[in-house]
């Protein structure tokens, strides 16, 4: 065990780094930030002390050393537009998107899984059918034109909600049922699906060969096994808490992280990208590396497995 | 069962009458929401590939007189059936253009996508050792970051063109593919076939392209069906945000994005583009898992 966790650890470590300086890489390749902050016809003087001050008249590889060790020190520069510490700056955007992702993170779990496991067990009727069109419904419908359906019927037909901002608890209705509602439908076909691969295994006719009652079967033997590969969905939900919203946000000016990415990939703002980058690849790769040891965990062989095939 | 007769047979537009028959035969076989997802997959590559002769005015041709213009439903006249938007500019004519350039997308998208996972997965599983490590470390990566993320950065710092933005949607989900690839493959070499053909003193490149792919297509093709959608959500996603296909260029996201201004005023603008966005990704998908279905011998 103590090897899985080590390797497992190993790997969320470097997709970090590879994360750090696929960033670096791309934003520095990508265009001047000192033609881009001041105009183009900003004295040289002036642009070549910009460059001075960011560091930006030095090679590239010692831009990314200064860049990896403050970043490893917590120190992620500050926002060129306004001069606070870029880090802050995206962290206290998290509440906000929080305030709508969790709430849909329940939706999801509460409406998915039931309807998933109902579906699997009434595989095959119209039931079934009907639920897994509205499921397959559900994900094919993008987020925007979901929530742009929400807004045109419940504010602007019915009048009953805002449209957009983030003034009162009100505002954060129409953002987290868009969210739920997609999310839903994704959790209701994992589910199923997973529940279906777990009924037609032989310990289940063997339990149900014994006597046991239907319901008992369903309970006891199927849900727990039903419920390993479940573990990675729900653990890619809790990975896109964070960064899951940048559409959703937009639509509803909801002013959490993916807001702050928009404008803030729009405005050029190198720190504060960076900063987000790696926040939300931070979050993610821990979400993964939680979901890789529960799954050790709760599955035995999956230990043994995995350090010999990888 | 009339209707979907009508659409299978108006949409397969066989040039031979037998043939036509044939394929209506086919379609009426097929579960009803299956028939019918062909039928309008089959009917979106028509509109997609006679998209100049289809449209009635040129999708940027401006009517001024006839600005924000309901369509034909909602008390419009027959000179615009989807109405028009704010510069007068024809929804249907825009509509068949974005199409054509959603579809175009996507399709590029996937297959740029199935071919780099694909080699890749191929790579990791003959050479092994360092060569697969790297391999598997950049699968890590791309599977560890949300692609809309990487695609965001990646565009607005790259500046945007269509060749770039197509390339770009190419990088969608090849994680997958090589995943499947590989896993696949290293099952395969454990197999006799592959084995026997390597015996037999074929070279790598016919291993994998002429016994392992067609034995592992069926997976692969099932995937592309998944991923192809998603390429189109992506590519509507970032079109809506303003950071996929820039103006004067339409595509279907695009549509959605600016007509969400004028959700009030004009619903048709964005309510027309994002019924076809939803009708086409839930076609694929659903005939994607009728063809898994098929294909997978473990469900049955």
């Amino acid at each position: 065990m103590l090897s899985f966790i080590v390797s497992r650890a190993a790997r969320a470590a470097i997709t970090i780094l590879l994360v750090v300086a696929f960033a670096f890489v791309v934003m520095r390749l990508s265009g001047d930030p000192a033609l881009l902050i001041l105009s183009v016809d900003a004295p040289p003087e002036a642009i070549e002390a910009f460059r001075k001050a960011w560091g930006l008249d030095r090679p590239i590889w010692e831009q990314f050393l200064t860049f990896a060790t403050r970043a490893l020190a917590g120190d992620f520069g500050r926002s060129m537009r306004d001069g606070r510490p870029a880090l802050a700056l995206v962290l206290e955007r998290v509440p906000a998107t929080l305030a709508i992702t969790l709430p849909a993170l329940a939706l999801k779990l509460a409406l998915g899984i039931p309807a998933g496991i109902f579906a699997a067990l009434n595989r095959n009727s119209w039931a079934d059918r009907a639920a897994m069109m509205a499921s397959v419904a559900g994900f094919t419908m993008p987020s925007f034109v979901l929530a742009l359906l929400l807004v045109l019927v419940f504010a602007v037909q019915l009048g009953w909600l805002p449209a957009s901002g983030s003034d009162t608890p009100l505002h954060a209705v129409l953002p987290i049922l868009t969210l739920g509602t997609a999310g839903a439908a994704i959790m209701a076909r994992f589910t199923r699906s997973a529940m279906l691969e777990v009924l037609g295994q032989p310990y289940i006719r063997a339990a149900s060969a014994k006597g046991l009652g239907w319901w008992l079967v369903v309970l006891r033997h199927a849900l727990p096994n039903a419920a390993i590969p479940t573990v990675t969905i729900i653990g890619f939900m809790v990975g896109s808490l964070v960064a899951g919203a940048v559409i959703v946000e937009s639509v509803f000016a909801w002013p959490g992280i993916g807001r702050l990415l928009v404008s803030s990939v729009a405005n050029r703002d190198l720190a504060v990208v960076q900063s987000l980058l790696m926040v939300i690849a931070g979050w993610m790769v821990l979400a993964n590396l939680a979901v890789d040891l529960a799954y050790g965990w709760l599955d035995p062989r999956v230990r043994t497995i995995t350090s010999r095939a990888d | 069962m009339a209707i979907q007769d009508s659409l299978g047979g108006a949409a397969v537009a066989a040039p031979a009458r037998s043939g036509a028959r044939r394929a209506g035969r086919l379609l009426l076989g097929l579960p009803p929401v299956v028939a019918v997802s062909v039928a309008w997959l089959a009917l979106a590559l028509v509109v997609a590939a006679g998209a100049d002769l289809l449209a009635p005015y040129a999708y940027s041709a401006l009517d001024l007189k006839a600005r924000l213009s309901p369509p034909v439903f909602m008390g419009g006249g027959w000179a615009h059936p989807l109405g028009t938007d704010e510069l007068g500019r024809d929804v249907l004519s825009r509509l068949i253009v974005s199409v054509r350039m959603s579809l175009l997308i996507a399709l590029f998208g996937t297959m740029i996508a199935a071919g780099l996972g694909t080699v890749l997965g191929f790579l990791a599983a003959h050479f092994r050792g360092r060569v697969e490590a790297l391999i598997l470390v950049l699968i890590d990566f791309q599977a560890g970051m949300p692609f809309m993320i990487i695609a965001l950065s990646v565009l607005a710092f790259f500046g945007n063109n269509l060749v770039l933005f197509i390339v770009l949607m190419g990088f969608h989900a090849w994680e997958r593919y090589a995943r499947i690839a590989r896993g696949l493959t290293l099952a395969a070499n454990e197999q006799g076939y592959a084995a026997a053909v390597r015996q037999l003193g074929a070279t790598p490149l016919s291993v994998y392209g002429r016994h392992v792919l067609p034995n592992i297509a069926s997976t692969l093709i099932v995937s592309m069906t998944l991923s192809f959608p998603e390429i189109v959500l992506l590519e509507s996603g970032l079109s809506f945000l303003g950071l996929g296909v820039q103006p004067p260029l339409t595509s279907l996201g695009n549509m959605v994005g600016y007509g969400r201004e004028y959700i009030s005023r004009a619903p048709w603008i964005m309510l027309a583009p994002s019924v076809v966005i939803v009708m086409t990704t839930f076609s694929i998908s659903m005939l994607g898992d009728w063809l898994r279905d098929r294909l997978d011998p473990t469900l049955k």
